[in-house]
């Protein structure tokens, strides 16, 4: 049952995604208003600014709300897998392991878009499967996970960098597919993605109730009767194929699984999966929308690349995280 | 009855326990004491399921440990270690996680279940924090809400690694109360205790675990008499007028 406090957060995150959607589709270096689009669509063939809005806008927050809501979640289930709170897709190497596959599909296979999401998971999965094989044989402190994390990144952004070395036209604009980045983002770029991230979230929230469960601890999850290790790995392949299929068409977006639930928690009370995972979803959706909007305008006509402005947030937020815990005040 | 014949068991190829032969009775409290490392968790690590012995068997109920599968095994025996995660949730949520050995898929309570988790909150005395997270709790409140929770579990043996240390002397004494009540409810109450001398005063029977062996098991009068616990921990037996048994430095 769901307290008045968690449906007025639903109902406020709700408002934001929308609002910020119809932000993200009308603002921008050129606006548009709404009375505009109602009044061109009256007329013959498309007009500059549908053409805008179809093309160039609704592609665009299309794949804003899908990349902040799986990122988000990702997010929020690698935190309770791990027990670790400042776990997080780029902070443990995720995100890292789902680029460099991308970049190695791309050289193999330039043409191929609809290989990318599968691509990506694999490398999130290796990546987040090599973390975990660290933490477990060593028994890793929390903060030893996130240095293995650091140390996984960093092979896995030098393998990409391997591969542009020795393939220099596999990716065009690497660049920015490193900073991450949506612009020029097409709805065939992001088509391939939507099922793994729709299947994702659906999949975590429906197994919520056992994520719960194995957040108490392995030993108190095994004595309730939870196949600890078959859980495990379904929650890592599922972040995996969250974050792998968010990183496969924004590129290298970071913090957002980190901040996101956070936030959420802090402002739900709560850290039942049931109530984390929608509300990471919603609210990872409107900060990606939001940021997005900021990146794209606050320079205009420039445009920051969206995981610039989003490491502007996060990064500030991660070293909070660790005052905050090296404080002993750490109790999400 | 839950019986280990022949156990070994240890982490790393390494074996912690040697040789042990042992029977757990419903109806009684059994308190396991040993000097820190001597595989007193480890034991009970065992008869849980939590760690699979190198040899030997556990038979429980009259079936192999290994025959059990996890949710089936989750309903007989119940375990509280020594460290838990806090998480941030309520004392009420918490205590219905008790109830997942016994949900089928989609994960609802039924009215028992929450009627089951709404005694076992009253049994442990907790009503008046139910609904508050347990990241606002104290020590020993929050390791109320977790006895609580292996309650509402309602398995016929119960577990309790060092469930009293770092809590205080009103709360010790109530959880010498509900081992008390549990036991007279007809359950086995294990519990691996630091403190000799609540052992030997709140237990049916005490096992000595020293160096991976049982050194002792019997009832607390025998344990007196044999001179187990002096010898493994090297202290000295005083015994009261009224028949209570304290240690004090030899």
């Amino acid at each position: 049952m769901m307290n008045r406090r968690i449906k007025i957060i639903f109902a406020a995150g709700i408002f934001l995604l929308i609002l910020s959607s119809l932000a993200g589709i009308f603002l921008g270096a050129v606006g548009i208003s709404p009375a505009q689009i109602l009044a061109d669509i009256s007329q013959s063939g498309l007009s500059k600014s549908e053409r805008i809005l179809l093309y160039v806008r609704l592609p665009r927050v299309l794949g804003t709300t899908l990349a902040g809501a799986a990122l988000a979640v990702s997010g929020a289930v690698i935190q309770a897998v791990l027990g670790n709170p400042i776990a997080a897709p780029n902070i443990i190497g995720v995100n890292a392991g789902a680029g460099f596959f991308t970049v190695l599909c791309l050289a193999v296979f330039p043409n191929s878009l609809s290989y990318l999401p599968a691509a990506a998971f694999l490398g999130a999965l290796a990546a987040v499967m090599l973390v975990y094989t660290i933490a477990k044989k060593t028994g890793a402190s929390k903060m030893t996970l996130v240095l293995s994390g650091v140390a996984v990144s960093s092979l896995m952004n030098a393998a990409s960098d391997t591969v542009i070395t020795l393939f220099p036209d596999a990716l065009t604009g690497f660049s920015s597919f490193r900073a991450g980045s949506v612009s020029g983002l097409s709805l065939s770029e992001i088509s391939p993605a939507w099922i793994y991230i729709l299947v994702g979230i659906i999949g975590a929230f429906l197994l919520s109730h056992d994520l719960d469960i194995l957040s108490l601890g392995d030993k108190t999850a095994q004595s309730l009767g939870l196949n600890v290790s078959l859980v495990r790995l379904i929650f890592l392949a599922i972040a995996a194929l969250l974050a792998g299929a968010a990183v496969s068409f924004s590129g290298l977006v970071g913090f957002v699984g980190l901040i996101v639930p956070h936030i959420v928690r802090r402002l739900s009370g709560t850290s039942e999966n049931r109530i984390i995972i929608p509300l990471c979803a919603i609210f990872g959706g409107a900060f990606v929308n939001i940021c997005d909007i900021v990146s794209r305008t606050i320079f205009a006509p420039y445009e920051l690349p969206l995981g610039i402005c989003i490491s502007y947030i996060g990064a500030p937020f991660f070293i909070y995280l660790l005052i905050r815990k090296k404080g002993g005040k750490h109790g999400d | 009855m839950i019986e280990l014949k022949n156990l070994y068991a240890g982490y790393s190829k390494k074996d912690v326990l040697k040789n042990i032969n042992m029977r757990f009775d419903k109806g009684e409290i059994v308190s396991v004491i040993g000097p820190n490392g001597s595989g007193k968790s480890t034991l009970i690590q065992c008869c849980t399921g939590i760690l699979k012995p190198t040899s030997g068997e556990i038979i429980i109920d009259g079936k192999s440990i290994s025959e059990y599968k996890e949710k089936s095994l989750a309903r007989t025996v119940s375990y509280l270690p020594q460290i838990n995660p806090v998480a941030s949730i309520t004392v009420r949520s918490l205590v219905m996680h008790g109830r997942f050995p016994y949900l089928g898929y989609p994960r609802r309570y039924s009215k028992e279940d929450r009627e089951i988790a709404e005694n076992a909150i009253a049994a442990v005395g907790i009503e008046d924090i139910a609904d508050k997270p347990l990241s606002e709790l104290s020590g020993g409140q929050q390791q109320k809400a977790h006895i609580a929770m292996r309650l509402a579990q309602d398995t016929d043996y119960i577990f309790f690694d060092e469930p009293t240390t770092y809590l205080d002397i009103k709360y010790q004494l109530e959880f010498a109360g509900l081992t008390k009540r549990l036991r007279d409810s007809g359950k086995a109450v294990i519990a691996v205790l630091h403190d000799i001398n609540a052992a030997f005063t709140n237990s049916d029977k005490i096992a000595v675990i020293d160096n991976g062996e049982l050194a002792f098991f019997g009832t607390p009068e025998s344990a007196a008499k044999s001179g187990a616990v002096e010898d493994v921990f090297g202290v000295k037996l005083l015994e009261s007028e009224f028949g209570q048994y304290f240690f004090t430095e030899k």
